[in-house]
């Protein structure tokens, strides 16, 4: 669905490189992660792929058609959110979305325009000037038109930030669904359990390279080996009392929590010693590996 | 080579049809004070004036006005549609949008001159409209004033789009407005004819681009003209197609559309 090879942006001479020689090849039907910090290069990307930014190096290909040949044929494939929300506010809901439609080709639309208000809630907001939107429905009909063209691509540049959470929820379900119809989708987000949940493939930018691109399950596995371990205890203990543990980065919450970091296979071999060493818990949490925990540990330099 | 041309007629036609409703949906500002300056100048000036003679035989000042006030309405109109569309959209942040529509540089470009070109125009015949109750409903020779009104439209609608590109905010554009096309107007002949002026100005009058075309014009509503006929026929669509394909190329490089 999309193939981009050695792409390479620079804005400015003299300036540094927004990406650096970044490849990566995204099939039909996956919903891949995009994530990196602010200023990574997310958008760079994005927008090369909007038509917003020149490229200064490498090819990319969308549907098989290479972009600096066919550049118009390429459009019509791809429906793209940005991260600003942004509109010609002369015009109402229904008119920022028909326009839409017509700049793709399709005359009448309103069947489908229709069901996108629908699905997306904004139905009884139809005939009210874009301007008069909240941020989470202008977000909504950013999303909308995106779509009114059907992309076989959709690409969302932070789409949930300034998003309450169950709109978050609701606009998850919605991907979902997409995804399920076979739309191939690359999203942006600092929302990590937002990649956690949708998505199936990771891609890690960081200062314009790709520093990770990796199956989220694979991914998972791999790299968030460590969990979390929480013991709370009813008296007060001390180091010497948990010599036996030194092995898994004890560290102490007041003199009555401890935690553990321990690799996933090593966690019965905890609760062994601790019964062997005779020492009793009154409480017990595990924190569960997230991609959140994961993602910073690549961002802080430990997933060399 | 058509369909690096014509690429999505409907998508084009969209795009046309939100220049054109853009200032429609605000006519009171776009349609009405134009023209309601230009009855004002009529009024002032024709009220004035109308004893004075101009060079003429039995050509009445205000009739002489009227081709100069719709040149000028139209010029004015023309230019600011797309310029003004423009720039708006930099501040609303949604210029970029074009780039992601399947249309060709043709198409968008073409799009925004037809908008500004019909206000252009629309402002043109509104104004001859209002002053036929003044001076007579009578044109010379329809065909001419019409396209050299159409035309005009064009000409400065395809500059307005340049404009646009190039600047950043509404002050550098109504500074244009203020310092190069107010007095280029003024002294191409909109309330007077060049060859009246003192020689050192007339001089610089007939090489002053709008000459031609408000003297056209006025050709076209009364008969009569300054200067060479033949010349000016050929150098006013020759300025049109090349203020187009100025626009055009701009456009093509991106300028205010990317990074
Ligand atoms: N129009 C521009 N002109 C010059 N430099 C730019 C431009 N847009 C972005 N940059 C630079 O390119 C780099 C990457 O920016 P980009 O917007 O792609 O980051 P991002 O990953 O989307 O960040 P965020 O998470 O904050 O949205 C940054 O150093 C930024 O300053
Ligand atoms: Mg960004």
């Amino acid at each position: 669905m999309l193939e981009i090879k050695n792409v390479s942006k620079q804005y400015k001479k003299g300036a540094i490189d927004a990406l650096k020689d970044i490849s990566f090849t995204v099939k039909k039907g996956e919903f891949v992660a995009l994530l990196g910090q602010n200023g990574a290069g997310k958008s760079t990307l994005i927008n090369i792929l909007a038509g917003n930014v020149k490229k200064s190096k490498g090819t990319v290909k969308i549907g098989g058609i290479d972009l600096d040949k066919n550049e118009l044929d390429t459009k019509k494939k791809v429906g793209v959110v940005h991260q600003e929300i942004s509109f010609d506010y002369v015009f109402s809901v229904d008119e920022v979305l028909r326009n839409q439609s017509g700049y793709f080709g399709l005359k009448d639309n309103n069947g489908y325009i229709n069901e996108l208000l629908e699905t997306l809630s904004l139905t009884d907001k139809k005939n009210d000037s874009s301007r008069s939107l909240s941020g989470g429905m202008k977000r909504r009909l950013l999303i909308a038109k995106a779509l009114v063209h059907r992309p076989d691509l959709l690409i969302l540049d932070e789409p949930t930030a300034g998003v309450d959470i169950g709109l978050r929820h609701q606009l998850y379900d919605f991907l979902n669904e997409l995804h399920k119809k076979g739309t191939t989708i690359i999203l942006t987000t600092h929302y990590l359990e937002e990649a956690e949940k949708l998505c199936d493939r990771v891609i890690v930018i960081d200062q314009g390279k790709i520093v990770v691109d990796e199956n989220k399950k694979v991914l998972m596995k791999n790299l968030g080996a460590e969990t979390l371990l929480e013991f709370d205890f009813s008296k007060d203990i001390e180091i010497k009392d948990i010599a036996f543990l030194a092995d898994f980065n004890p560290r102490f919450e007041g003199k009555r929590r401890l935690q553990l970091k321990v690799l996933q296979n090593e966690i019965g071999v905890v609760f062994q010693k601790m019964a062997d060493a005779d020492l009793s818990f009154s409480g017990f949490n595990l924190e569960p590996k997230k991609l959140e925990n994961i993602y910073l540990q690549i961002v802080n330099g430990k997933a060399a | 080579m058509i369909r690096t041309l014509f690429y999505n007629p409907t998508g084009f036609f969209t795009l046309l049809n939100r220049e054109i409703s853009r200032f429609m949906k605000v006519y009171i500002q776009t349609l009405m004070a134009p023209l309601l300056s230009n009855l004002l100048f009529l009024g002032v000036f024709g009220g004035m004036l109308k004893t004075r003679e101009v060079g003429i035989e039995g050509i009445g000042y205000l009739q002489f006005l009227v081709p100069g006030l719709a040149a000028m309405g139209a010029i004015f109109a023309a230019f600011q549609n797309p310029s003004f569309s423009i720039i708006a959209q930099k501040y609303q942040d949604t210029l970029r949008d074009i780039n992601s529509y399947p249309l060709t540089t043709f198409e968008k470009v073409l799009a925004f001159v037809l908008g500004g070109t019909f206000r252009g125009f629309l402002i043109g015949t509104l104004t001859y409209i209002a002053t036929i109750w003044f001076v007579g409903y009578r044109i010379e020779n329809p065909t001419v004033f019409f396209i050299m009104l159409a035309l005009i439209s064009f000409i400065f609608s395809s500059l307005g789009v340049i404009a646009g590109l190039f600047l950043e905010n509404f002050e550098r554009m109504n500074f244009i407005l203020a310092i190069i096309l107010t007095p280029m107007a003024y002294f191409g002949g909109v309330f007077f004819e060049i060859s009246k002026l003192p020689d050192f100005l007339s001089g610089a009058g007939y090489l002053n681009p709008l000459f031609p075309m408000i003297n056209l014009l006025r050709y076209g509503y009364l008969g009569v003209y300054e200067g060479n006929l033949l010349i000016q026929l050929i150098f006013v669509p020759f300025v049109a197609v090349a203020a187009f394909g100025t626009a055009y190329y701009f456009f093509n490089k991106g300028v205010g559309l990317k990074d």
